[in-house]
């Protein structure tokens, strides 16, 4: 606005004087040629006829003796001027007067060429002050919008890059408009809440699972305190069997679950250099009776040492959970293969024909087998483990081998 | 034995009492914090079985107590928290083992014999059962003073059997106190069977008479 004013009041006076200047300009070089032309006009006028005289000082004019009236007429025509020495655009009136009685026909021209030049010096002017005022306008309220807006496109910022999980609470700038002020404190208590749901749901979990422990071990020891009872029926025997049997499938679940728990509460934060190898082998040992009773043959090859930075816990989790799945779904004298490459390993066995289900594989709970050993949980587990660490986990089935591969994607 | 069980699960402690009777134990129970730093400071314990999570405090504080006065009291943590990290800290402040809930009687009773029988010092590390004699130092089993032959296996079978005699062990607990961690992969127990009989032949070659009863259904019994 105050921009519009002054660039305004700057233009008027130089208008003003830019058009006076033309103005002189042209008196200036009128002058010049009438000058000029006054001295060629005597010589060439002397004792001519009287329109010629006349013709001769004011070579606009043009009259001669007509036999009718004309009316007022006004038109264009290109002519020479003598000034300008080019053919320049006149306006001409022609007309006619009466003088003694008898009409004459005259008619009267005149150059329109500076009239040309003073247009086209105002509508220069007129552009290049629209010009200054657009431009002008434009910067001016580009730098006011982005000044105005900075605290919002600061807070929508913040809020791109804000995760839930995190603890510290979102940080916005302090501003002095008040409807951004106010977003600002309006989205602080919601992140906050929001929050205080998550870990008050991450806590719930966990506490239910270790609260659940409690009566699962009252259940486990009544339970072992029903078989010692005497005398036992065979059927009851059987019962208290079925018993204890669902009560140890309760307490692994609990386990699997409360592990569950953690990992996702990020738990499990301290890592080390995890050599892959040493892991497939201790816990191959730890494995080896179960190995021998299926009659099942291990056979590991590495083509190239991987370690990974990881908790050491969670890497024996997840290989773990692999090599019992594998052991757990295997046939009897079947095979195990176990590959280790440089960022990534594969866990193959032999086991049913028909390869597994992927869409279902990786959800909790989902078993691929009647084994009422199998818990769901244990993919789903592996895969939790493989996020932690950008991994990729994949299943595939090819010349009668399910194969578990699992790849890092940063070394 | 004098036993302490510091536990504030009132079900959870009598089914304890009620196992571990058969024993011979005297037992004892503390259900908070403030009992059991009492009946610590006034007596002496064979062996104490400690839940971490009381109601009014620490149990590990029970724990540290016990060792600043330099008593001898076997201690047993249990938790239902079995951390890492709580089982490092545990036995770090002097815990003789730590057992995780939930756990079978029978398991507890195996661990409770073998603190107890570390913490004597004087003998008691042979056991005799009429014609059978373990010695759990050497870890070595005789039938009528001649040794045999038994694989680790087969040993730990045996011991565990023999600590928890006169009492039916499950399955379940048999395969988990051989096996640890690798139980839930087999798929049945045939492992214990193959165990169990290669155990009962060689005790009964050597003239040992067959006390392993198979209980029908359940599991199986040290009968003596």
């Amino acid at each position: 606005m105050i921009y519009s004013v002054l660039v305004l009041l700057i233009s008027v006076p130089a208008f003003y004087y830019k058009i006076k200047s033309i103005v002189a300009e042209d008196v200036d070089e009128d002058l010049m040629a009438q000058k000029a032309g006054m001295v060629a006009k005597i010589e060439k006028v002397f004792a001519k006829n009287p329109f010629e005289f006349l013709e001769a000082f004011e070579p606009d004019f043009y009259i001669r003796p007509a036999t009718f009236m004309q009316k007022d007429t006004f038109y264009n025509i290109m002519e020479y001027d003598s000034l300008s020495k080019e053919n320049v655009p006149h306006r001409v009136l022609e007309s006619s007067v009466v003088l003694n009685g008898q009409p004459y026909l005259i008619k009267i021209k005149s150059s329109l060429l500076d009239n040309d030049s003073i247009i086209t010096s105002i509508v220069l002017v007129q552009t290049i002050l629209t010009m200054l005022i657009m431009a002008g306008l434009l910067f001016i309220t580009r730098y006011h919008s982005k000044k105005l807006w900075r605290p919002f496109y600061a807070t929508l910022g913040r809020l791109h890059e804000y995760k839930i999980e995190s603890e510290k609470s979102i940080q916005l700038e302090k501003t002095d408009i008040d409807e951004f002020s106010d977003l600002n404190q309006t989205i602080n208590s919601l992140t906050n809440r929001n929050h205080q749901v998550y870990l008050s749901q991450k806590e719930f979990t966990e506490n239910a699972s270790h609260e659940m422990q409690t009566p699962l071990a009252v259940f486990q020891s009544k339970v072992e305190l029903l078989m010692q009872t005497s005398p036992v029926t065979d059927e009851q025997a059987e019962l208290i069997t079925g018993l204890s049997q669902a009560g140890q499938r309760m307490n692994r679940l609990n386990k699997a679950l409360l592990l569950l728990a953690k990992i996702d509460n990020n738990q499990f934060t301290e890592t080390e250099q995890v050599n892959i190898e040493n892991t497939v082998q201790k816990l191959a040992g730890q494995y080896k009776n179960a190995l021998s009773q299926k009659n099942i043959s291990l056979h590991t090859r590495v083509i190239a040492d991987a370690s990974i930075e990881a908790n050491q816990t969670l890497m024996e989790i997840l290989i773990g959970n692999l090599l019992s799945n594998a052991i757990r779904h295997n046939v009897p004298a079947g095979r195990i293969n176990i590959l280790i490459d440089k960022s990534r390993f594969t866990i193959s066995n032999t086991g049913r024909s028909t390869p597994l289900d992927i869409s279902r594989l990786f959800q909790r709970f989902q078993k691929q087998s009647a084994d009422p050993n199998s818990l769901g949980l244990g993919l789903k587990m592996a895969k939790r483990i493989c996020n932690l660490y950008n991994a990729d986990i994949n299943y595939s089935f090819a010349e009668c081998l399910h194969s578990f591969s699992v790849s890092f994607n940063n070394s | 034995m004098k036993l302490l069980i510091v536990e504030d699960e009132k079900e959870l402690s009598k089914s304890i009492v009620a196992y571990l009777k058969q024993e011979n134990y005297l037992c004892e129970i503390a259900p908070d914090f403030k009992t059991a730093l009492d009946k610590t400071e006034s007596f002496d314990y064979d062996c104490v079985l400690l839940d971490i999570t009381l109601p009014d405090g620490n149990g590990l504080n029970v724990l540290k107590e016990l060792k600043a006065n330099n008593k001898t009291d076997g201690v047993i943590i249990i938790s239902a928290k079995n951390s890492t990290d709580d089982r490092i800290i545990g036995l770090n402040l002097g815990a003789d083992d730590y057992l995780a809930k939930p756990f079978h009687l029978s398991e507890l009773s195996a661990r409770i014999a073998a603190v107890i029988r570390r913490r004597r010092f004087d003998g008691n590390k042979i056991l005799v059962l009429n014609e059978l004699t373990i010695d759990t130092l050497a870890k070595t089993i005789s039938v009528n003073n001649k040794s045999i032959d038994l694989t680790r296996k087969e040993y730990d079978l045996l011991l565990y059997l023999v600590t928890n005699k006169n009492r039916v062990i499950s399955k379940n607990a048999i395969a988990e106190h051989l096996s640890g961690d690798e139980a839930d992969v087999f798929d049945n127990f045939d492992f214990i069977y193959v165990h169990m009989k290669n155990l009962k032949k060689k005790l009964v070659q050597a003239g040992c008479t067959d006390y392993i009863k198979s209980v029908y259904g359940m599991g199986y019994k040290f009968d003596i």
